[in-house]
């Protein structure tokens, strides 16, 4: 044990040796902090003999409220500012909490991302960093460009929402980026697996994107996951030129394989078809043997 | 058992002195085991054959310690009463060596006494009083006071106003870390202060409640021991030898607590123990989903 000595103690080594010349810490010399578990007084009468909520004096005590928005005969400011409808259709839009480089890059450095296999939602989720809420119209994370220079990783990344810098910076350093859609049902199975699997419903078959959606998940500057192939080479070769770094060749990278990787439009779990029953407990997968469910849930 | 009272350094020596001032009761146990010639020599002579010692000399330990050192423990053994040190063993400064708050112990001990209380006082309402149904008398004309009923609160022999109601239960859930840390502190403080020994197993040679005894007082553990093994299937030889005592408990890892280790002056733990309590202890301060697990109790949480 830690003596005294000439050493210089502090914090807990310096609590732990005093204890060492104090008596044996018992039930019956236990204290606890003072006024830590004070008892409240009781008041006499309902509400402890109190104002009942309503404050002291005026029109809180009487409550004679004037009607919401009156300004004892100003021009009230409800009418004094003219509408700037900002959150106008607020409950049809959709959300994409934000995810900085910086951010990614933290967890790469700190092991709570594997990079070694493509990261998507199931794996940002994972992390148990970032909380996703479909039912607060969150539909996936967005990667932001804060932190863009200090990126150093080599991923091969989906996300629902990337931009022009974002998306420069990933394949600057030889990784790939997809950006999907994933529809709530399938985003309630993928922010938490292993919940979903013991409920014993069948992996979902992923939504096409709503109307509004289908042009940027189409298009390639976008790599979206709906885009032509070649035409996102073409775009990966332009955007080089435009930010002015040369494109590293995925042909010769000895993570070709995982970086090619990518799932099916209708897939959300990589390795897992929609429609399959997951068993954790017993490390079984029950596949659907009806025709009429293989021909919906194929893709 | 002269040549252990030689063995033993002047500064061990002195420290007991010192902190039997404050604890009579470590005194008599310990000065009666060194010097008292009344030992039963049948139990003390027990032969072991045993593989050249130390046969414990080191220990890995899961997350590494960074800035803290790891406390080192002697690892004594059951099979003999006199004490043989079978090695030296590194413990996890996060779990062996953290603070020691006093306040977290106390709301440990506290919760673990209150959670299971129930209140059974109980006083009467006014409508439980027997009577009292009838005006007293009328409301005018006889020079004294209004009444409406005999058994109101203000009468002698009337209901009680917010008096106790039975049963009132007291239960409430510690927060995970406090709770977590509870027994961070309460393992720390036992090492510290020397009340916590580790051996290899709690194999004992013999089922004779004396052995036990004597061992005890020789190592000079206190009156009350708390043996604690990662199995709850405890050796048939210590089960038996420590049942007629009230105050040697034997207890499986997932029983321990913060309240039991406090009521026992020492606290016996076993290798496989010491393992299972550092690797759970040291899983619930690195899983990376603590905020839920800290999150707030529900009855259906499981």
């Amino acid at each position: 044990m830690a003596g005294a000595g000439n050493r210089v103690l502090a914090g807990a080594d310096r609590a732990l040796d005093l204890l060492r010349s104090l008596p044996r810490l018992s039930l019956g010399n236990l204290k606890s902090n003072p006024k830590a578990f004070q008892q409240s007084k009781r008041g006499r009468g309902r509400y402890g003999g109190n104002k009942h909520g309503a404050g002291n004096k005026g029109s809180g005590q009487r409550q004679n409220f004037m009607r919401l928005g009156y300004e004892t005969g100003n021009n009230p400011f409800y009418l004094r500012v003219p509408k700037e409808p900002y959150y106008k259709g607020h409950h049809l839009r959709r959300e994409y909490p934000p995810i900085s480089l910086l951010q990614l890059q933290t967890l790469i450095d700190t092991g709570r991302l594997d990079t070694s296999k493509p990261v998507d939602l199931v794996a940002l989720c994972n992390t148990k960093i970032f909380l996703l809420s479909p039912i607060e119209k969150q539909f996936g994370f967005q990667l932001t460009d804060e932190g863009l220079d200090k990126f150093k990783g080599k991923v091969n990344i989906e996300v629902q929402h990337a931009s022009e810098q974002v998306i420069a910076a990933i394949e600057r350093n030889g990784g790939v980026i997809t950006t999907a859609f994933y529809d709530p049902p399938s985003l309630l199975a993928m922010r938490d697996p292993i919940k979903f699997f013991a409920s014993g419903i069948p992996i979902p078959k992923r939504q096409m994107p709503p109307e509004d959606a289908i042009e940027y998940y189409t298009d390639p500057k976008n790599r979206g996951y709906l885009a032509d192939p070649d035409l996102i080479a073409l775009e990966r070769f332009k955007l080089a030129q435009k930010y002015g770094y040369e494109l590293p060749d995925l042909k010769k990278d000895p993570e070709l394989a995982m970086l090619l990787e990518r799932k099916d439009p209708r897939q959300i779990f990589f390795g897992l078809s929609p429609g399959w029953v997951i068993n954790m407990k017993d490390k079984k997968i029950f596949e659907p043997d009806d025709e009429k469910l293989q021909e919906y849930y194929k893709s | 058992m002269a040549v252990k009272i030689i063995n033993k350094t002047v500064t061990d020596f002195s420290l007991r002195v010192t902190r039997c001032f404050f604890v009579p009761t470590k005194t008599i146990h310990s000065n009666v085991a060194l010097f008292q010639d009344n030992l039963d020599t049948s139990l003390t002579s027990i032969e072991v054959n045993r593989s050249p010692l130390p046969i414990i000399s080191s220990r890995k330990l899961a997350f590494p310690p960074k800035f803290k050192v790891p406390r080192q423990v002697w690892v004594s053994n059951m099979d003999t009463v006199e004490e043989e040190k079978l090695g030296l063993i590194d413990l996890h400064p996060e779990v062996f060596a953290d603070r020691p708050r006093m306040d977290i112990i106390h709301e440990n001990v506290r919760w673990q006494q209150l959670y299971r209380h129930v209140s059974y006082a109980h006083t009467k309402m006014r409508y439980e009083v027997r009577g009292g149904g009838r005006k007293p008398r009328p409301q005018k004309g006889s020079g004294r006071s209004r009444h409406g009923s005999i058994r109101s609160p203000i009468w002698v022999g009337g209901g009680i106003v917010h008096g106790p109601r039975s049963p009132t239960s007291y239960f409430y859930m510690l927060g995970f870390n406090a709770r977590l840390n509870g027994l961070r502190s309460t393992l720390s403080a036992k090492l510290a202060q020397d009340d916590l020994q580790v051996v290899d197993s709690l194999d004992i040679p013999t089922d004779d409640p004396k052995y036990l005894e004597t061992l005890i007082e020789e190592r000079g553990w206190g009156p009350s021991v708390l043996f604690v093994d990662d199995n709850d299937i405890m050796p048939l030889n210590i089960t038996a030898a420590s049942d007629g005592f009230g105050h040697f408990n034997l207890m499986p890892v997932y029983g321990l607590n913060v309240y039991s280790m406090l009521k026992h002056s020492t606290l016996v733990l076993t290798l496989a123990a010491v393992e299972r309590i550092e690797e759970r202890i040291l899983f619930h301060l690195n899983r990376n989903d603590a905020a839920q697990a800290a999150s707030k109790y529900r009855l259906d949480n499981f």
